[in-house]
């Protein structure tokens, strides 16, 4: 285990962090978000550059430590963009070779961290063979898989060591997905890793409090121009009341996400807790908000021009890649005692 | 560290004068007492509060102010009268404390400060009306100018404590003629003046908390006005009493709520005699609440934070209220779920289902009374969205 990072990021070091990212991304501006980008990897070592891919990575190694926040804001504003990037398990795979001791784990991270290569994490069945919705896989020059239960984790370096299904998956357009069979005699044995678990679960969520606030500010900013009836729609309350409840719950989720990201960041004895509160904040509104946010913008909301789909596509499969809500609630139960516990 | 260290002191000393003198609050909202008995109580609990300096601590200290008092301590203060169950001051009358303080005349204050820091006067508002409910400034009241200061007539309504208030702060219309906000006085009324008429309204809970109040010819003098004639408005909304901080106790208040709401699922038993929380339903719905707990108590402490530098955003306070109130009936409805569901409810847990059925009728007086949530998401709405005016 790592112990506590000696360098995360201040507030105001965050507020820069989302500024620069917005402006390398396009996002600094409202209006229609970017189509989703299949040539990612040309501009990812330049975001490598500005030390997204090390936040989570030690020191010694050549990263920040485990500066979570600043990977959650990373994460956040990179669903916000529709990065095609696997970021949330790029991450927790750089995490994990980080905190291994196994030398090509060692070998494999600088690539990684420079974003000349793309490391993708996902669950393994008990078999070593399956890996069932692997973010990125199509993708990936390495894959971090964890065995859910113990959090033991394999890494296989070798492209000839699997193989991977996308026939299944297509519903999110932004990113690459697919199902992984795995050679299990190339799979090398890191150790278990909770915390690289935990990182993955967390930086979906904040790809998903991404999506939603910049949904709401757009719609917002529609609202507040778009005329009907001789007045801007903002101001009828049937939409002003609707955008101020989702406001108000964007805000909660978004500090539901920096709570447990402090909480992982700090090796808190409640980080497990506040990661699976957080993912059922996120779970039980990220849908809907987006979804009235459709409703709210009307035919135009509509079209796959306007995009407002792709974000819906996105958050549904940030939940779907974390197994959230349900592994959450059963993270939550055992961790409250509600199990078992008469 | 030092000073963690001094209001952790500090909450432990409050802890222990409520433990040895706090009267039980009976339940959620329930404060007018049954019998004149109960009332020399609550007062003496009132008064001994202030005398402490637990209550108006951050007042100016020529009326009883606390020079070392920090806003973190009316935060500590609240918390540890939720943590006992205990009675709680009353909002109405830290409200006109905060009002006299700043808009009131030097006799005024000299003569009524000291009676609430005594327990001796408690306080009622008469804003409401019939016809004036959330578009509050709509109010008919009239205090019609005669020699020598006004007669009012009119009617109030959900004036609550005001059948055992010894004042009011009085909203009636003293000049029909102009902008309605601007032709609003407020004054401060003694409720013994002849033509005042107080009725209590019997509530769905079935207690009597608030009032019908009836004004009939009621002689009011120049120095009942509180702050300038046709200046009311601006001493109402002139912002939330010095105790805002109390506000971060509802924090706790939802973590007492959610704890009731587990026990509450550990005593049901459904009919095949299993408990409720052993159902992966049950615990899906408490992970979904306590989600919404944290994020509620997340904004209250991020509002909170800002309170106690002084940099507080406008929409601060109606987000943070939407999102407690909306929370705790949220909560409540959880409950009554888990109540309908169950067969029997467990010895262990008679008196958290007796609270919860009490709590979730009351929860929507939380959301109607203080700005109504669709007030509040109207200020959010143009406050912190900038949408226009609806």
């Amino acid at each position: 285990m790592a112990a506590a990072s000696t360098a995360t990021a201040s507030a105001d070091e965050i507020r820069q962090l989302r500024d620069a990212l917005r402006g390398m991304l396009g996002t600094a501006e409202q209006g229609a978000p970017p189509a989703p980008d299949a040539g990612w990897r040309s501009g990812w070592p330049a975001l490598a550059e500005m030390g997204v891919t090390s936040f989570c990575v030690g020191e010694e190694k050549g990263g920040f430590g485990l500066d979570v926040r600043a990977a959650a804001a990373t994460a956040s504003e990179l669903g916000a963009a529709l990065h095609a990037s696997p970021y949330a398990g790029l991450v927790a795979a750089t995490r994990a070779l980080s905190a291994s001791d196994d030398p090509v784990a060692a070998e494999v991270l600088p690539a990684v961290l420079a974003g000349e290569r793309v490391a993708a994490f996902g669950r393994i069945d008990h078999s070593g063979r399956v890996a069932r919705v692997v973010d990125g896989a199509p993708d990936a020059d390495l894959l971090v898989l964890a065995r859910p239960g113990d959090d033991e984790l394999v890494l296989l370096t070798d492209g000839a060591a699997w193989s991977v299904d996308t026939s299944l998956e297509g519903f999110d357009v932004s990113r690459t997905c697919g199902d992984v069979t795995v050679d299990p005699s190339l799979a090398r044995p890191l150790g278990a890793d909770p915390v690289a678990v935990q990182l993955h679960r967390l930086l979906l969520a904040a790809d998903a409090v991404g999506c939603v606030r910049r949904m709401v500010d757009r719609t917002v900013a529609y609202a507040g121009e778009r005329v009907a009836f001789g007045r801007p729609i903002g101001g009828f309350q049937a939409v002003q009341h609707r955008l101020a409840d989702h406001a108000v719950r964007a805000r909660g989720m978004a500090l539901a996400v920096d709570e447990a990201a402090g909480s992982v960041a700090s090796a808190s004895p409640g980080a497990a807790r506040a990661v699976a509160v957080a993912e059922v904040a996120v779970s039980a509104s990220a849908t809907r908000v987006l979804h009235d946010l459709l409703q709210l913008t009307g035919a135009i909301g509509f079209t796959w021009e306007y995009g407002l789909h792709f974000f819906e596509r996105r958050v549904h499969h940030d939940a779907r890649l974390a197994a959230n809500p349900r592994a959450a609630v059963r993270a939550l139960a055992t961790i409250e005692g509600w199990t078992g516990a008469r | 560290m030092r000073a963690d260290a001094e209001v952790e002191a500090f909450r432990a000393e409050v802890r222990a004068f409520i433990a040895e003198h706090g009267p039980a609050l009976r339940a959620e909202g329930l404060r007018v007492p049954r019998d004149a008995d109960e009332e020399r109580r609550i007062r003496a609990w009132l008064g001994s509060l202030y005398e402490a300096g637990y209550l108006g601590g951050g007042w100016p200290e020529e009326w009883g102010g606390r020079p070392d008092h920090l806003p973190v301590h009316d935060l500590v203060v609240m918390e540890e009268l939720i943590r006992a169950r205990a009675y709680r001051p009353l909002d109405q009358v830290m409200l006109a404390a905060h009002e006299i303080i700043e808009f009131g005349s030097d006799d005024q204050k000299r003569e009524l400060l000291p009676k609430i820091r005594s327990g001796e006067h408690v306080w009622c508002q008469l804003f409401s009306e019939p016809d004036a409910g959330s578009d509050l400034a709509s109010l008919r009241t009239r205090a019609e100018p005669v020699d020598g200061g006004f007669v009012v007539t009119g009617q109030k309504i959900w004036s609550t404590d005001a059948q055992w208030a010894d004042m009011g702060v009085l909203l009636a219309r003293t000049d029909p003629t102009v902008d309605r906000h601007a032709g609003i006085t407020a004054f401060v009324v003694p409720m013994g003046l002849p033509g005042i008429e107080v009725r209590p309204i019997r509530e769905m809970t079935g207690d009597a908390e608030f009032c019908e109040v009836f004004l009939d010819e009621v002689r009011l003098g120049s120095e009942h006005v509180l702050g300038e004639v046709d200046d009311g408005w601006r001493v109402v909304t002139s912002g939330l009493a010095s105790e805002r901080a109390f506000v971060g106790a509802n924090a706790l208040q939802l973590e007492m709520m959610f704890a009731d709401l587990v026990a509450l699922a550990r005593a049901a038993r459904l009919p095949d005699g299993s408990a409720a929380i052993d159902h992966e339903d049950v615990q899906a719905q408490l992970a979904v609440a306590l989600a919404r707990v944290e994020e509620a108590n997340l904004i209250t402490r991020d509002t909170v934070e800002r309170i106690l530098v002084d940099d507080e955003h406008p929409s601060d306070g109606p987000v943070a209220k939407l999102s407690y109130t909306e929370t705790n009936v949220a909560l409540c409805e959880a409950a009554l779920e888990l109540l309908a569901g169950a067969a029997t409810i467990g010895e262990e847990g008679r008196e958290v289902a007796e609270r919860w059925r009490h709590d979730f009728l009351w929860s929507r007086a939380l959301t109607i009374s203080g700005g109504a949530s669709e007030i509040m998401r109207g200020l959010i709405g143009r406050q912190l969205l900038g949408l226009p005016r609806a």
